[in-house]
């Protein structure tokens, strides 16, 4: 495709975008479901299913579940490819190709044993498809451009239509210049609900897509042609301080799906408990091939979905353990200052630059504390703040956060946990708490269930 | 008026650095040290028709001295803006050394405390000694440029200890408006009314008179007959501003010997004049294109230079970029400096030929070459 050709397509994808909105649109996609769209990043929590067969559905972080209607015993969903702005955090924005509004895309939920059929508009520039990665269809149906079907051209609909045929954890990507639109954004999760609602069944079920992007800072669009050197490390396009917490109340049994589309392996550890992956994209894990772990490591182009009774209150850290992915855009050919006296060289820097501070000579804590000016659009490298301070995190890092009481559909932020008393880490400053010494000779029972009585 | 009186008038204040300067800092062609030493010598020695020989060759010496004096003052006025200049590029290597300097001495630091392996450690320090060598250079360079300029003021002693401005006057809003330069120049050139006196002087030697008309300096190259008598020539190329040459009736003259010297030194006077044309076109063109050339770098360069020192705070700030790389930028901000400099040394070079062009005194260097020289 030569320039001249690319501009065509653009013009093209302009103005299929301009007949969807005006009214007469109504005409010439009279007969295809509405084509939803949000611009909201935060997370939106799906309404029950009134229509075709119940499930529970999904929490995708920072997204949302695509509308779909009946026709007949079909279920039918329109995904729209365009051009996004995402915002990334507050205060970044990025702008990438996603489906319907928002990158990553929205989640599509149906039931084992429903057909779909799903329309896919292509707004973008350029041709694209969809693979359905996990899914078990026809092989006209895979999305491969070029090898399962054509490329869906810019400005057409294109129609996908398969049978369910096993639940499971799955997610859908281009696999047309899948190199660069994956680079964008383009992706989304598919979950297929067991027909059966009482096989695996779980109170809460959240989705997240794990995502790289590189966007320098003071710039907008992801540079595409980076392989290994990212500098944003995202669940569902979105980084710390503003991924949602995932929200549970005591007792419920949590499902957390992982799938990972970055061109590396991301070990996602979660604080607080031991758990058992139950799922991967190719299917569910039987029990005796389970084995509990704290940290699950999600291959690249590959999905795990892990279980755990969510009995320990508290706010529980969820992150990848890589710990360059717990941070924002950042230098990596930065010397070490730790140790350096930096006094006399400030001076001298000074005269060319006013408005030099040194920093890092201690650590790089301060970066997480000190608030200087930094390029526009970007997002400080740590950041947040909890209740004690400086959480100095960024990229991949949210928090789980069980509390007694939540209603079922109920996942709004329930603000910091409070530590009972005698539960929190403390300063020793010579002398133990009251609730740590003891001067009586009679025989003390330490009370069950760890929590220490004063 | 006497001739000790003329003498005073046409050389009395020798013409100094400070009204040399006093002009290039207003800018302004007619207000400059050449205008007060002309004015008064051209008003007698071109208005009043001479009789004696005697008092022709007077006039003659006369304005040969002031010639020289305007050249020296042209040269010297040279030798202040590229003395000046030198000593503003020399202070701006040494920002840039300083710069420097700072890289070097965090790259010691960082070899203390372990984190900066010898070899970078070495490349730190030798990019800081090289430009301590070149701004070693540059002084030296601003120390001779002084010592030209003193000669040429024929200072000595504790006369030679003034003090060189760190930097030249700042670029005018505009250019000098000189459109009207060939005009100036044909009407104050002093080798102009020298070349007249010639005239005179030759047309009195063999008592010529009876002027019968004046004929353009272009016409003359162009080959008009001197000796008809008839109307101007039809051949006579169209020229916007006319430089006259008095033709005299050369018909009564005995011996061709003055007849030859005449029109050799009419054609003199019209090769001159078509000479002072081109130059102060020259001049002008040249002192137009500096300035656009200097204002560029300081309207369009330096502006982006300083975006990319303030990005680059940013950036350091961010954890995104190092300090080495933020002093980098800085060094890089002072060659672009130094180039403003120079473009700006050029304006003013220009600007002191595009007087010259005016009025006299351009040595070899001057007006043509628009102060290109290195």
């Amino acid at each position: 495709m030569n320039r001249r050709q690319m501009l065509g397509a653009g013009i093209g994808a302009g103005a299929a975008a301009l007949t969807v909105s005006a009214g007469q649109a109504q005409t010439r996609f009279r007969d295809l479901p509405e084509a939803s769209s949000t611009d909201s990043p935060y997370t939106q929590v799906p309404s029950r299913p009134t229509t075709g067969l119940e499930y529970n559905p999904i929490v995708t972080l920072n997204g949302w579940s695509l509308p779909y209607r009946m026709n007949g015993n079909v279920k039918e969903f329109h995904l729209v490819a365009e051009p996004v702005e995402r915002i990334m955090a507050e205060g970044m924005v990025g702008r990438l190709w996603g489906y319907n509004g928002q990158s990553t895309g929205p989640t599509i939920e149906a039931v084992e044993g429903e057909r779909v059929r799903i329309y896919v508009t292509n707004r973008l520039p350029e041709h694209t498809s969809v693979h359905w990665h996990g899914l078990i269809l026809p092989s006209g149906m895979d999305g491969v451009g070029g090898l399962s079907h054509p490329a869906i051209p810019s400005g057409k609909t294109f129609v996908y239509e398969f049978d369910l045929v096993k639940s499971g954890t799955f997610m859908y990507h281009p696999h047309a210049d899948e190199m660069v639109q994956m680079a964008m954004g383009m992706m989304g999760l598919f979950i297929v609900h067991p027909r059966d609602p009482a096989f695996m069944p779980v109170d809460r079920d959240f989705g997240l897509l794990l995502a790289a992007y590189d966007i320098d800072p003071g710039t907008y669009i992801p540079r595409v042609s980076e392989m290994t050197d990212f500098n944003l490390w995202t669940f569902n396009s979105r980084i710390f301080p503003d991924i949602d917490p995932l929200v549970v109340s005591k007792g419920d049994r949590v499902r957390i799906r992982v799938g990972n589309l970055t061109m590396t392996n991301h070990p996602i550890h979660m604080h607080g408990y031991d758990f058992e992956v139950t799922s991967t994209d190719g299917g569910w894990v039987r029990p005796e091939a389970r084995w509990p772990e704290v940290t699950i490591d999600i291959p690249v182009g590959a999905m795990r979905a892990y279980e755990f009774n969510a009995v320990h209150e508290g706010d529980w850290a969820f992150h990848c353990h890589k710990s360059h992915h717990t941070m924002n855009a950042m230098g990596h050919e930065l010397p070490t200052v730790i140790g350096a006296n930096k006094k006399r060289v400030t001076e001298m820097i000074r005269k060319h630059q006013p408005g030099y501070m040194p920093m890092g000579t201690a650590g790089m804590a301060d970066m997480g504390e000190m608030s200087m000016e930094i390029p526009e659009n970007t997002i400080p490298m740590m950041t947040g703040w909890g209740p004690f301070g400086p959480l100095e995190m960024g990229g991949m890092f949210s928090v789980v956060k069980v509390r007694e009481g939540i209603a079922p559909d109920d996942y709004s932020d329930p603000g910091w946990f409070e530590n009972p008393p005698g539960t929190q880490a403390w300063e020793w400053t010579g002398e133990l708490p009251e609730h740590a010494s003891n001067d009586s000779p009679a025989t003390i029972l330490t009370p069950r269930g760890g929590i220490r009585l004063g | 008026m006497s001739a000790a009186d003329l003498w005073e008038t046409a050389l009395g204040p020798v013409p100094s650095l400070g009204i040399s300067v006093s002009g290039l800092v207003t800018g302004d062609v007619t207000r400059s040290v050449e205008a007060t030493v002309i004015t008064s010598i051209l008003d007698i020695a071109t208005k009043k028709p001479r009789t004696k020989a005697a008092e022709l060759s007077f006039r003659q010496a006369q304005l040969a001295a002031a010639g020289d004096t305007l050249a020296l003052a042209h040269e010297t006025r040279r030798k202040w803006i590229e003395a000046v200049g030198a000593y503003e590029a020399a202070a701006l290597v040494g920002r840039s050394q300083s710069a420097a300097d700072a890289a070097s001495e965090l790259a010691a630091e960082l070899g203390t405390t372990g984190a900066l392996s010898k070899a970078d450690q070495a490349r730190e320090h030798v990019f800081t000694a090289e430009l301590s060598a070149e701004h070693a250079d540059a002084k030296l360079e601003a120390q001779l440029a002084k010592e030209q300029l003193v000669r040429l003021m024929g200072l000595w002693g504790t006369g030679t200890e003034f003090y060189v401005p760190d930097s030249l006057p700042a670029l005018p809003a505009n250019a000098p408006n000189r459109a009207n330069i060939e005009r100036l120049a044909l009407t104050n050139r002093i080798d102009l009314a020298a070349g007249r006196l010639d005239l005179e002087a030759v047309a009195n030697r063999y008592r010529l008179n009876g002027q019968t008309r004046m004929l353009s300096d272009a016409e003359i190259i162009a080959g008009a007959e001197i000796e008809r008598e008839e109307g101007e020539s039809e051949r006579a190329p169209v020229v916007d501003v006319e430089f006259r040459i008095p033709v005299y009736d050369t018909s009564g003259l005995i011996s061709r010997r003055g007849k030859l010297e005449y029109l050799r030194s009419a054609n003199n006077l019209a090769q001159t004049a078509i000479e002072a044309r081109s130059e102060a076109r020259a001049a002008y063109a040249a002192v137009t294109g500096k300035h656009q050339i200097a204002r560029h770098w300081r309207d369009q360069v330096l502006p982006l230079r300083r975006q990319i020192d303030e990005q680059a705070l940013l950036s350091y700030n961010g954890m995104l970029t190092s300090t080495f790389e933020l002093l980098n930028d800085a060094r890089e901000g002072l060659e672009s400096q130094l180039s403003a400099a120079e473009a700006k040394k050029d304006y003013w070079l220009a600007e002191a030929d595009t007087t010259a062009a005016v009025w006299g005194g351009a040595t070899g260097e001057g007006a043509s070459e628009g102060g290109d020289e290195e």
